[in-house]
């Protein structure tokens, strides 16, 4: 609560009587003192508001004609962000009335949205489409809150999302009960375990400046979220008429690349090794890493074992053999991982039931090696840095901006006895490439026409509409047995982006409008596989896409589960000896069963569904593309196996 | 939030591998070739079989219980030649076919005698109640057709004693349903009712799969 002016002058009444002109006669010096530090904190000089041209002498000022936020607005169009994905809420309406007043609604353009967690997502699938991030504004504390779970996913997929922050800082300037509960003295505080940087500027011009600081260090590799707090008073209160703002130049870092020495020893002993393998994960960040690796692996003649991060290499190419990864890393005498989220469990595998065993996955004395700018930034209290990986060359370095030189360090390093000897493994591993692939159409076939629908079935449907349109999979496979990767031609950056990250539920659906806001421009056809569980989480994100007409097609891998968590409910049962009966409750999603294309129907999305019948779904996909090419979205509700 | 951690599908590497049909002119010849149950005993220890499948082939914690080997030879000599899940693959450099003869001769030397409940006979209409109703559909899909999350069981690929000896002491992330779960004669319904399933079709059948 505000203090009664009987016992203090705050400080509005004080800057009320400065804006009249009469401050500097009535303030008693002791208010005086105690108001000063707080001029250079918002502007820099007073007086913060200003008086209204046509008020009487001595009537109360009640408007502000350039607040602060109007100048945040200017700092923010320098960062070229397209959108900003927001929830309203009053700790930030300042910078909301100048977003879209002052700023015209343009770069950013305000994309109304339901919860914080589907804005942050929306920032995180944008972003590994387009390569840059969106503006995300959150309510303090409770706003945050909502949107931690999606910075976590962001921060351990390494993905940059711009987060500001509306927080009242100062005590006295709160209204009420609300502005103290959405208040916090470290608002950042509990998230900065996954932020890669955050800021409290007490100055529109400390604003400026660690607005800027913070863009160069999100989208510096590694690539994480980052928050910038605004508080209310910088917000809300007018820049003074001799505040000298400006906004810094914004100079983005060049990516860090490897060591030259380093790079030459791993090229050295990838030229030398017999069976070399390219294990890649988050790699390519841009085109430029797609035909990098492309270029790499061909002057090798080595095989890419691809964990799908990011859309690193062509599924089809002859030298991807992800589906073959075992052997191949079994069979391998040098492994290069390439900005691997998990090196330690691609050399490894555990078995054993409730207590790990740990056997390598590799002959004994296979050379490792290691590019990744992981281990450049690295936190300790949560735990996605995964196990210590013992490998022979490590360099701490963005594997993407590393691989020109890599590359030349390979050529330089090639023999014509090595080509000949690469020539011939080529072929070979287009052989074996090509079994691998005929292996996969064979599982495909298992329950074609099952009810419900295979999701081998339901992704072979899909692609037969898509594969002749500019296509872009913005949704995590594994969920669905991986099938697309297994059976679709990926082969351009954007035609996959990997997954949460983090594993949290309830990024599926926003980070797939988001990512369709991305390609919206580019006039791609988006398409979203999505797990019924994690649609549950948020699913006003539809309404967003409705309202926002981002063109996205939908369709429903329908489980009626949390079935990852049926499994393991069930496991637990097995191993507890208690009767394998009650595994599903709690677990599953029926009585009654969600319609889900109701759901969508109502939020003002084209929708069709349940389909059981698999000769049922290539029609209703067809009529969905129609929507989605018309510029809506469009979701078909598709009962599928489990996995 | 969840732990989505892909369940392991470790004991793929047995019930149902795709291409244990398959059957090569050097399986074939390996099939007649004479097997030395005492060469096997060897081999099994020198090519590195007791590492994860114990010394006698009764299983721990990182293989199955292969003895009595779960395949005929020349399956299994397709298996080990091109693996799938955690099992690594062995060239011929590593074990040729004439070893892997002797080591199927070895292991079926040292076979536990079969149990009376090998040789049941089940309902194939209360096994497909029961493969819902017991869970089997949640890692292997609603008609045993498989998924990432197990490996396809329908039709199974191995014998009733073999799936009996497996679900009472898998290994991987298979849970294990011992006889207070699940009885022998459950089993051997559900065995049947997936022994009812046809076979899949080819893959060149289907177009969408050739596309």
């Amino acid at each position: 609560m505000r203090k009664s002016k009987k016992d203090s002058v705050n400080r509005r009444d004080f800057l009320r009587a400065a804006a009249a002109g009469t401050a500097a006669l009535v303030v008693h010096p002791a208010v005086a003192k105690a108001a000063s530090p707080e001029q250079p904190r918002a502007t820099g000089a007073p007086p913060l508001l200003k008086a209204q041209p046509d008020a009487p002498a001595g009537a109360e000022v009640v408007t502000v004609d350039r607040p602060g936020s109007d100048f945040m607005v200017d700092v923010l169009k320098t960062l070229n962000f397209e959108y900003l994905c927001a929830n309203p809420g009053n700790s930030f309406r300042s910078l909301h009335e100048s977003l879209i007043n002052y700023g015209g609604n343009r770069t950013p353009e305000f994309i109304t949205c339901c919860h914080e967690e589907s804005s942050v997502a929306m920032g995180h699938g944008y972003a590994k489409i387009e390569g840059k991030p969106l503006l995300v504004c959150v309510h303090g504390t409770v706003g945050l809150q909502h949107a931690s779970m999606a910075i976590y996913d962001a921060f351990c997929d390494r993905v940059p999302v711009y987060i500001v922050l509306g927080n009242f800082g100062d005590a006295a300037e709160r209204f009420g009960q609300v502005d103290w509960t959405h208040s916090a003295q470290d608002p950042a505080a509990m998230i900065r375990d996954y932020v890669k940087w955050d800021d409290r500027p007490v100055s529109l011009q400390g604003f400026s400046e660690s607005a800027v600081r913070a863009y160069k260090i999100a989208t510096t590799p590694p690539m994480m979220p980052v928050a910038l707090v605004a508080d209310h008073e910088l917000q809300e209160y007018a820049i003074s008429d001799g505040a000298n703002l400006s906004v810094p130049k914004l100079t983005m870092t060049s990516p860090p690349v490897g060591d030259s020495g380093a790079v030459a020893e791993i090229a050295r002993l990838l030229v030398a090794a017999e069976n070399p393998v390219l294990v890649t994960d988050r790699v390519a960040r841009t085109p430029a890493g797609l035909a990098g690796l492309i270029e790499l692996a061909e002057t090798l003649q080595a095989p890419v074992v691809d964990r799908n991060g990011r859309m690193n290499f062509p599924t089809r190419h002859p030298l991807n053999h992800t589906e073959r990864g075992g052997a191949a890393i079994a069979n391998a005498d040098v492994i290069a991982g390439l900005e691997l989220t998990d090196f330690w469990s691609t050399v490894n595998s555990v078995g054993g039931q409730l207590n790990p065993v740990v056997r390598p996955s590799t002959k004994p004395g296979t050379k490792l090696v290691s590019i990744t700018a992981n281990e450049l930034y690295m936190k300790s209290n949560y735990q996605d840095f995964q196990r210590y990986a013992a490998v022979d060359i490590a360099i701490a370095a963005d594997a993407e901006a590393t691989l020109p030189s890599l590359i030349e360090a390979v050529k330089r390093q090639i023999t014509d006895d090595r080509k000949r000897t690469f020539q011939d493994r080529g072929a070979k591993l287009a052989t074996a490439h090509q079994q691998a692939m005929q292996a996969q159409r064979e599982t495909a076939a298992s329950g074609w026409d099952a009810t419900p629908i295979s999701t081998a079935r339901m992704s072979s449907e899909i692609w037969a509409q898509i594969k002749d349109e500019d296509w872009s999979l913005v949704s995590n496979c594994q969920f669905v047995s991986r099938w697309p990767l297994r059976l679709w031609d990926f082969n351009k950056h954007y035609h996959y982006i990997g997954g949460e990250g983090g594993y949290g539920v309830g990024y599926g659906l926003p980070a797939a409008v988001g990512a369709a806001l991305a390609n919206r421009k580019h006039g791609r056809l988006t398409v979203n596989i999505q797990n019924d569980g994690d649609l549950m989480f948020a699913p006003g994100v539809l309404w967003t896409a409705a309202h926002h007409r981002i063109p996205l097609l939908i369709v429903m891998h329908n489980n009626r589960a949390y079935h990852q968590e049926l499994m393991q409910v069930q496991m637990m049962a097995d191993r507890h000896n208690r009767g394998i009966t009650n595994a599903s409750i709690g677990s599953v999603l029926v009585d009654p069963p969600i319609d889900y294309s109701k759901l969508a129907q109502g939020m003002g999305v084209h929708a069709e569904g349940p389909i059981s019948d698999p000769d049922d779904l290539a029609p209703a996909i067809r009529r969905a593309i129609a929507i989605v090419k018309g510029g809506d979205p469009a979701l078909i509700d598709v009962l599928t196996q489990p996995r | 939030m969840r732990n989505l951690t892909v369940l392991a599908s470790a004991f793929a590497l047995v019930l149902a591998c795709p291409l244990v049909n398959a059957q090569t002119p050097a399986a074939k010849s390996a099939d007649t070739a004479a097997a030395s149950a005492a060469n096997g005993k060897r081999a099994f220890t020198s090519v590195g079989c007791v590492a994860c499948h114990g010394a006698q082939g009764q299983g721990t914690a990182m293989g199955i219980q292969i003895a009595p080997p779960p395949f005929e030879l020349p399956a299994l000599i397709t298996y080990v030649r091109q693996p799938t899940g955690k099992m690594p693959p062995f060239a011929p450099g590593a074990v040729s076919d004439q070893q892997l003869a002797d080591i199927y001769a070895f292991l079926k030397s040292v076979a536990p005698p079969p149990s009376a409940s090998e040789t049941l006979t089940g309902n194939a209409d209360n096994g497909k109640k029961l493969f819902a109703a017991y869970g089997c559909y949640e890692c292997h899909g609603r008609q045993g057709a498989g998924a990432s999350t197990g490996p396809r069981i329908g039709p199974p690929a191995i014998t009733l004693a073999a799936v009996l000896r497996y679900v009472r002491a898998p290994t991987g992330q298979m849970p294990p349903y011992t006889t207070k779960v699940v009885s022998d004669q459950d089993l051997a319904d559900i065995y049947t009712y997936l022994k009812s399933l046809p076979p899949p079709p080819p893959a060149s059948s289907i177009p969408l799969l050739n596309q």
